[in-house]
């Protein structure tokens, strides 16, 4: 599929509507089944799916129905990571976890899911990854000399089941990480052990890095500087970041590091539920494309909508279109 | 029958358990309570911490549910503070009695008082517009008693105010900003949030200690705090200035609702660092529920003057009785001054609030639209938070600080904390162990908060609460809430 100048896309979640979040902690807590999670999740993926393309968008997700955070979905798949299943109270908690031997190096499955996405839309389809520098941060390490040890392995495994996302059909796979953020100094390593995870994964990659959205608050303030000039090292197409909430001007790091990699720019605020207007938009992508040129931009919110609820959502996601299309119609695309 | 001994035994009682079961077992046996009523009779025995209350040594609550029998069923609540033995009977018998027209009881018995208003939820209730009036017009109030109102807190001042405790805070804020440095995140701007600042003693002890421990640890954080001073009433505020007067250049003077911090200081979204609150959280709208055989109630309330209390008020001021209300209804629009001799209608004023009651009834929430509930009560996790409380219980949604908490977070920057001094039910089951409210403070309202509930609420929007006693003065009922960001 032959994608237009300036594609829109979304970072991941979509509004995780309140009867679903219900319904996900009936489930710990027993009180329905496994088969009827599933189904429930099956519909609530489609209801996704319908309302980003209603709204325009070119690159669409699953929504991330099915997952009950940016964690829990991959570690309760991952072989070897030992999950206690008590230690959720409400169905956004993260479990603990904990990695007591070397991790076995099988897939994990998330094929069916993709598929499940690719079958219900004509639209191009993303499937995004939480990064092993973020699932570090949240397994116990009882087994491996170091938190870099861990992530190699890690980024092994997780090498393997992008290998089974590209032949499910996937084109574009974004890994999220934004524990970057919180922990610059392992940057260095975090850098190899992402190049591990992407190594021969014959897909479009992007890495998208943000200073977090547990609960819609931000984890951490600063600059992306720390990220430079190491992350030029990263072996990926895209880089993807928030300048909707914290302004622009970071913006100027790729007019002075000239990074390899395209820009993704963040041009909602997913923190508020302020809808933005398209002009606000425009004006945004306008100033994201004074550093980077148009046909290296992706237009994206700040990070996922999982936070708002559906209608802000649905409004926000409306009016990154409508705002991009004012900047394609500048450009005379 | 249900006896719930809602107070410490050792506490001094004018009657006993043993008093009030033996009066119920003959109103029994001679008929004036029907055997299915008694079976269903839930019997609260408290001792009103509050000298100055809302109850009657007697209550009775009905229960409004379409669910129940033709039996109008209803609970008792006594008082044991100021229910003597000797009038026990009498005073169960003439609270019962509107509760249970079957009993023929003499008129005179039968007193429903002079109604204030509508029973409804007890956020709605006229006794918050007396609180308001209280706040707003707190000057004319104090000189009229000859005392200050910190004068009437337990201790007779106010625990925001005790040195060593702003002391420690301060070490907490100045340890959070060394952290902040040395991570390379400290911001140009400190914000500091005090909400409901009172004299403004406490932020003015906080500023010169913060300064002092500045020019010692030679840091230079102080030039950067902005310390925003929020209250609701601008008269207060504006008596806040002399306490911070030689920090004025660190210092703005907000006017401010404490239910929705947010609306008026949306530009600090993620940005404050630190707010504190002291005893704002019982000082706000409040109703409470109540479960009952696994059933939930809402406990709507109705203000009233007592009959007797009516008829004296009337008389003393000279207003004709059909009148007393409409009376009310002035002072609480236009202030004492429409008396004409303002300091005859703040008399007015005291009087009125001081002879004030509440009656209840408890409505089953299945029953009531869902406006009667407060906005924001999320039934389904109420009930996942009730899991943990005790299968009886009657407790406290204070929706006023519930809002007012929900509106003060997203203020919170990344590392920012919340720090609220107020007196907390930390536990479900503590609403078991006394009495919690409503209780007068001079012309305001004090009531226990649920803090169970409030850790729930954050537990959802990304903190972790924590309470620790507090430990400054002996005896206090106080406890410290403070936030953590929640993984």
């Amino acid at each position: 599929m032959t994608l237009p100048i300036l594609p829109t896309s979304v970072v991941g979640s979509y509004s995780m509507p309140g009867w679903l979040e219900r319904l996900k902690t009936e489930y710990f807590a027993r009180r329905i089944s496994r088969h009827d999670l599933e189904e429930i999740h099956d519909n609530a993926v489609k209801a996704a799916i319908k309302d980003q393309e209603a709204a325009g968008v070119d690159v669409i997700t699953d929504g991330e129905m099915r997952r009950d955070n940016m964690m829990d979905y991959f570690l309760e798949r991952l072989a070897g990571v030992q999950i206690d299943r008590s230690s959720k109270k409400f169905y956004y908690d993260f479990y603990n976890s904990s990695v007591e031997g070397k991790l076995p190096m099988v897939p994990l499955g998330l094929a069916t899911d993709f598929r499940f996405l690719k079958s219900f839309t004509e639209r191009e389809a993303k499937f995004c990854v939480t990064g092993p520098h973020a699932l570090t941060k949240r397994i116990h390490n009882e087994f491996y000399p170091s938190e870099e040890a861990l992530a190699t392995d890690l980024a092994r495994a997780l090498n393997l089941e992008l290998k089974e996302l590209v032949k499910a059909g996937a084109r574009i796979i974004q890994i999220d990480e934004p524990y970057y953020s919180g922990f610059p100094d392992d940057l260095d390593w975090a850098v190899k052990v992402l190049n591990t995870l992407v190594e021969g994964v014959d897909a479009k990659m992007v890495v998208h890095i943000c200073y977090g959205n547990r609960y819609g608050k931000p984890s951490w303030e600063g600059s992306y500087r720390y990220l430079f000039p190491r992350i030029l090292d990263a072996k990926v197409h895209q880089l993807t970041l928030e300048f909707a909430r914290r302004g622009g001007e970071d913006l100027d790091l790729f007019r002075e590091f000239k990074p390899p990699f395209e820009l993704g720019v963040g041009v909602i605020d997913v923190k508020t539920q302020a809808v933005e207007t398209p002009d606000m938009v425009a004006d945004r992508v306008r100033k994201a494309l004074e550093f980077v040129p148009a046909e290296r931009v992706t237009v994206l919110p700040d990070c996922g909508c999982f936070h708002l609820p559906r209608d802000i959502a649905f409004a926000k996601l409306s009016a990154m279109v409508e705002g991009t299309r004012l900047v394609r119609k500048e450009l005379g695309c | 029958m249900i006896l719930q001994m809602n107070h410490l035994p050792r506490k001094t009682s004018a009657a006993s358990a043993e008093d009030v079961v033996a009066t119920l077992q003959s109103l029994l046996e001679e008929g004036h309570l029907e055997p299915e009523q008694f079976a269903n009779l839930y019997v609260h025995l408290d001792w009103i911490q509050y000298r100055h209350n809302f109850r009657e040594a007697v209550t009775v609550v009905p229960i409004a549910d379409e669910k129940t029998g033709r039996i109008p069923l209803f609970e008792v609540h006594v008082d044991l503070r100021q229910a003597a033995p000797s009038c026990l009977r009498t005073e169960m018998l003439k609270a019962m009695t509107p509760a249970n027209p079957g009993f023929g009881q003499h008129p005179a018995e039968n007193d429903e008082g002079m109604p204030l208003e509508e029973f409804g939820p007890f956020r709605r209730s006229i006794v918050w517009r007396f609180n308001h009036l209280y706040w707003q017009r707190l000057a004319e109030w104090e000189g009229s008693t000859g005392h200050g109102y910190e004068e009437a807190l337990p201790g007779g001042r106010s625990d925001a105010n005790h040195p060593q405790a702003v002391a420690d805070g301060v070490a907490d804020f100045w340890t959070l900003a060394r952290d902040l440095e040395i991570k390379k995140q400290l911001p140009p701007e400190l914000f500091v949030l005090e909400i409901g600042v009172g004299m403004g003693t406490r932020a003015g002890l906080w500023l010169d200690r913060f300064q002092k421990l500045d020019r010692e640890r030679g840091t230079n954080y102080y030039a950067r705090v902005r310390f925003l001073l929020g209250d609701y009433s601008p008269a207060t505020l504006e008596r806040s200035k002399a306490a911070v007067a030689g920090h004025r250049e660190q210092c703005s003077f907000v006017v401010m609702d404490a239910l929705n911090p947010m609306q008026t200081l949306s530009f600090l979204r993620h940005k404050v660092l630190h707010i504190h609150m002291t005893n704002v959280y019982d000082n706000l709208p409040d109703e409470e529920l109540a479960r009952r055989d696994g059933r939930l109630f809402l406990v709507e309330a109705r203000a009233y003057l007592p009959a007797a209390e009516a008829e004296r008020i009337a008389t003393e001021f000279e207003v004709p009785g059909r009148d007393l209300r409409r009376c009310i209804e002035r002072l609480l629009d236009e202030g004492p001054g429409h008396f004409g001799d303002r300091a005859r209608g703040v008399e007015f004023w005291r009087q009125v609030w001081a002879a004030m009651r509440l009656k209840e009834r408890m409505v089953c929430v299945d029953d009531l639209p869902a406006e009667a509930l407060p906005g924001e009560l999320n039934l389904n996790r109420l009930e996942e938070a009730l899991r943990e409380a005790p299968s009886d219980l009657r407790f406290h949604v204070n929706s006023g600080a519930m809002e007012s908490f929900r509106n003060t977070l997203p203020l919170l920057s990344t590392r920012g904390y919340l720090q609220v001094q107020d007196i907390f039910v930390t536990r479900w089951s503590e609403y078991r162990l006394r009495y919690h409210g409503p209780g007068k403070l001079d012309g305001s309202v004090v009531n226990w908060v649920n803090g169970a509930l409030l850790r729930e609420t954050a537990e959802r929007t990304g903190f972790d609460v924590h309470f620790a006693p507090f430990r400054y003065r002996e005896g206090s009922h106080t406890s410290i809430l403070f936030t953590t960001q929640r993984e």
